[in-house]
């Protein structure tokens, strides 16, 4: 009895130190059970135990069997709670690489090593991809050919309650003319009016501002050219007027005294209670939960307006990054299946292939009725496209005018971010300079919340400028100029 | 060496409950020393590392961001040693002169309750309660001083770090030391007692050198620690405007190793920051053995 208890634990030991130490890293191997291909993917939140993404994969496979005769099963990773970009990085570290990836940061270091699958020859070859496609799509997959994000261009945008737009006597200057004088003068009557304690605030980060007033400064890219070459825009002269301008908005009380500590939810807070007045939130989805939230909560006539871009010596919501997409979708350069993972990446474009990304489930997330789709509040309350939203959607069968896929200010943030785009000069800082950039960006926080909350002088901003150039500025402003003639 | 077998052999169950802790210690304290070795390579994912010598600690002391936080996490820790480190035990020895069992029950937990927040919570009430219209800001306009933004002083971030810090861990931290002040055999007392020793008498002659070989040890094993100024605590509490105070070792390998994929330099930062808190440990130890004759083993 005793030797047979033995045995049961040796080999309870051996299989729980197997468990523990035998997962060999690798390439994801071609398994095919019942004729089906398994494609391995990791996304954000969609892991096995999340029911709505195993019936989307499901209904996904059911739809290419039957539209495109592509027989597959999807394996859906589970993907650490915390961070995803952190424990997306440390699951493709220990080895286990998915055919399909969703990155969001840290894909540049697994290109590096040559894992991911360079998608511009298939892009080319494409049924529905290539012509969904826009130029900044484009350019960035000219520069960075691994990583595939079919989204609108993504900027922040202002927003406001519109009963309390409408009732400011500044409004219409505003509109007439967006200067950085007049922000400040509708900031003013904002607070003044006693609707609002302060007029803006930003999460702890203070570039949400830039998209509405840096152009207006005349930084139009993040290498401005000068007669001297090619100079970064943090150290630039324009920098410090912009600077200046929020120094003074701090000044008056017209940016929320707590910006450096406001995270997004408390900043959320502040604007539906009514503390802050204008906020800034991402064109489309974001400014669309923005406005439901707030009418849920103030009525319909809360209901938001888009403010324009503050104009100056340029107008827009900054100059577009097209060195890369900083999110999107990958293919392992290791998959024994790319050409099956790139076909299902592109049926995802085709109109049936929208209508499931786009739209959810029929019954559940839509209904089809008199030759129109009708939008169910299931849709507005969960779903979203994981994959590809191209502006211009043809799904075959129009949308019910009574519910439409964004509200009317979410539309417009897309359209006045689409009006002003333009692209950057940025380039992707090479690895050897990853601990001086973080040294410099480190350097431009720190001042520059010194100079705007008033606990340095604004000319300390040349000190900043000096120190910039010393932690490794000089030699990334070298570099740019190499790369940028 | 044979009885001992003999009783192992007898005892076995009992020592086969020691095997899960075994099997952790070994996955996540050995293995991790032996894969160090990334320190001296390029990590590839797939295929061998390839070896590169001393090029990232070279990177890594040539930096000048590196100087910085190295220089916050010595004095954030160091602050947390002199005024944090005493705490738990000034509790414990508070706690055990309650007389009153319910009342001593309240006090013990509500002082461990912080311990089981988390540092987002702790540090969302710390921020309201720091903020220039938040509670401690009421207090001080009340006696007609003026508000402090503490959070985004640079005079004073630390300070928040060091408080926030005692406030979490000093009730929980002082469970060793009541558990220890438990054992003292109550003869002891009375006998003092019947001396006409008074309470403060005994807590001087009785309590504290009771106290003393634990409070040792704790102290040593804590120095094992010293480099780990507080990962969680920091990273909640930061922003931008007090980055050079309170940027950590910690932090920064996190911002350049798991951010930004630099493994094997993340993994050189780690390994110094260990090889430091070897020295200290063997150094108190050796020092503390020395002076008064009590030390880790």
């Amino acid at each position: 009895m005793k030797k047979i208890k033995l045995l049961l634990i040796t080999m309870l030991v051996i299989g729980l130190l197997a468990a523990c130490f035998s997962e060999e890293g690798g390439t994801v191997t071609d398994t095919k059970e019942g004729g089906k291909t398994t494609i391995k993917v990791a996304y954000k939140d969609d892991g096995p135990s999340n029911e709505v993404a195993v019936k989307y994969y499901e209904t996904l496979a059911e739809k290419l069997k039957a539209d495109k005769d592509i027989d597959v099963e999807f394996e859906l990773v589970e993907v650490a709670q915390g961070n995803y970009s952190e424990k997306l990085s440390l699951l493709l570290n220990s080895g286990e690489i998915p055919d399909l990836i969703y990155f969001q940061g840290g894909d540049q270091q697994i290109a590096n090593q040559d894992l991911l699958l360079d998608l511009s020859p298939y892009i080319e070859k494409s049924e529905y991809l290539k012509d969904v496609l826009d130029p900044h799509h484009k350019s960035k997959l000219a520069n960075y050919p691994y990583l595939l994000w079919v989204k609108p261009v993504g900027h922040k945008v202002a927003v406001i309650r519109t009963d309390w737009f409408n009732e400011l006597n500044t409004s219409e200057a505003l509109i007439a003319n967006p200067t950085p004088e007049n922000y400040k003068t509708f900031f003013q009557e904002l607070v003044d009016s006693g609707k609002a304690d302060y007029a803006t605030t930003v999460a702890g980060d203070i570039s949400e501002l830039d998209h509405t007033f840096e152009m207006a400064f005349g930084i139009n890219k993040t290498w401005l050219e000068t007669d001297n070459g090619f100079v970064f825009s943090k150290v630039s002269d324009q920098e410090k007027e912009k600077l200046a301008f929020y120094r003074d908005l701090y000044a008056n009380e017209l940016l929320d005294p707590q910006f450096l500590t406001k995270q997004w939810d408390t900043k959320e807070d502040a604007f539906y209670s009514g503390e802050i007045g204008v906020i800034a939130g991402t064109n489309g989805k974001v400014v669309d939960f923005y406005n439901s939230r707030m009418k849920e909560i103030n009525g319909d006539k809360a209901e938001l307006t888009i403010l324009p871009p503050a104009k100056g010596v340029y107008q827009g919501f900054g100059a577009t990054d097209i060195t890369k997409e900083s999110r999107g979708l990958a293919i392992s350069a290791l998959s024994e299946n790319k050409d099956l993972v790139f076909d299902i990446l592109d049926y995802l474009a085709s109109p049936e292939g929208q209508m499931l990304d786009r739209l959810g489930f029929e019954g559940e997330h839509y209904n089809v009725k008199d030759g129109e789709i009708t939008l169910t509040d299931k849709y507005f309350a969960e779903w979203y496209s994981r994959y590809w939203e191209p502006i211009e959607v043809d799904l075959g069968t129009p949308i019910s005018d009574e519910t439409p896929m964004l509200s009317a200010p979410a539309t417009e943030s897309q359209k006045v971010v689409n009006q002003y785009f333009e692209e950057d000069n940025a380039f992707l800082i090479p690895e050897e300079y990853v601990a001086q950039w973080d040294a410099m960006e480190n350097l431009y926080k720190e001042y520059s919340a010194d100079i705007i909350t008033g606990k340095q002088p604004l000319d300390t901003f040349d000190e900043f400028v000096e120190e910039w150039y010393a932690a490794g500025g000089e030699d990334l402003t070298k570099l740019a100029n190499e790369k940028l003639k | 060496m044979r009885v001992k077998l003999k009783r192992m052999r007898e005892d076995w169950v009992i020592y086969f409950m020691i095997l899960p802790a075994i099997v952790f210690f070994a996955m996540f304290h050995v293995i991790p020393i032996i894969e160090m070795k990334l320190a001296f390579q390029n990590y590839r994912i797939i295929g061998e590392n390839t070896w590169v010598g001393l090029k990232h600690f070279e990177i890594l002391f040539s930096s000048p961001a590196f100087k910085d936080v190295l220089w916050n996490t010595v004095i954030i820790s160091t602050m947390k040693i002199i005024f944090i480190f005493p705490i738990p035990v000034v509790l414990s020895l508070l706690i055990n002169e309650v007389r009153s069992g319910t009342y001593r029950k309240y006090v013990q937990s509500i002082s461990y309750l912080p311990h089981f927040l988390s540092w987002v919570v702790i540090a969302g009430i710390w921020i309201s309660f720091l903020a220039p219209d938040g509670g401690v800001n009421i207090i001080r306009n009340f006696f007609q001083l003026p508000s402090i933004d503490y959070m985004t002083s640079k005079e004073h971030i630390r300070w928040v770090i060091v408080f926030s810090e005692m406030w979490r861990s000093a009730g929980w931290d002082s469970i060793l030391y009541i558990a220890a002040i438990m054992k003292i055999s109550p003869s002891l007392y009375e006998a003092a007692k019947l001396d006409g020793a008074s309470t403060l008498q005994q807590m001087r002659f009785i309590t504290l050198p009771a106290l003393a070989s634990t409070v040792v040890t704790v102290f040593i094993l804590n120095l094992g620690f010293f480099m780990n100024a507080g990962f969680d605590q920091v990273f909640n509490l930061m922003n931008d405007s007090v980055i050079s105070k309170i940027d950590i070792l910690d932090t920064y390998v996190y911002r350049i190793g798991l951010l930004n994929g630099q493994y094997a330099y993340a993994t050189a930062a780690s390994l110094f920051k260990g090889v430091i808190g070897l020295f200290l440990i063997l150094g108190t130890h050796f020092f503390s053995k020395k002076m008064t004759g009590k030390g880790v083993w």
